[in-house]
């Protein structure tokens, strides 16, 4: 006997949902502090945390994000 | 520290307003801050001096480290994201939680500070295109 068609529906979703998450644990876990810079003319530049730009640009950022606080509630 | 772009007088009321709108349009933002081509804060979520001075020594860095003046910072950490633009004579500093679209986000930023320069209110960002 065939599924019923609401059942095919439910898989699906949940299947996509399923897939959906695991994407986000993956990004969440292999995405490390950066610090990306861009110029005028489309010049970028990735600075590390170890080195000494990368420290002092992470030092100011989280100055701000002291700053900001928490998100505030809804 | 903005760019060097020309631009009028930007009243706080409408920064106010363009700060309200940014927030109204990321959930991820924690707080904002408006800064005028001195540097001089016309909006900001929390601590204005806090603010003027902590993205005083962001630009700074950045702009050392390019040897130029830096358009867009974008940095993430554990604790959260900080999004920085020049734009038309105006700076805009944003952090948000992790994860924030950062397309989007300076998306918001640009239309605000493009519209805010022009004199409007800040809200042309309206016209984003949708998320989904």
């Amino acid at each position: 006997m065939p599924p019923k068609p609401h059942r095919v529906l439910l898989d699906r979703v949940s299947g996509y949902a399923d897939e959906a998450a695991a994407y986000m644990r993956r990004r969440r876990a292999s995405r490390r502090p950066f610090a990306r810079l861009y110029y005028k003319g489309g010049r970028a530049e990735d600075h590390a945390d170890d080195s000494a730009v990368g420290g002092e640009l992470f030092v100011a950022a989280g100055r701000l994000i002291e700053v900001a606080g928490k998100k505030p509630k809804q | 520290m903005p760019d060097d772009a020309a631009t009028g007088v930007v009243s706080g009321d409408a920064a106010e307003g363009a700060l309200a709108y940014l927030a109204e349009m990321s959930l991820d933002l924690r707080g904002a801050a408006i800064l005028d081509a001195d540097g001089a804060v016309l909006a900001a979520s929390s601590d204005s001096g806090r603010w003027r001075e902590d993205a005083a020594a962001l630009f700074e860095v950045a702009d050392r480290a390019g040897g130029e003046p830096v358009e867009q910072v974008h940095i993430g950490t554990e604790q959260g994201e900080v999004f920085a633009l020049r734009h038309a004579g105006l700076a805009a500093v944003v952090v948000t939680e992790r994860f924030a679209l950062a397309s989007l986000t300076f998306f918001d930023m640009r239309a605000v500070l493009r519209d805010l320069a022009a004199g409007a209110d800040g809200r042309a960002g309206e016209a984003r295109p949708d998320a989904s």
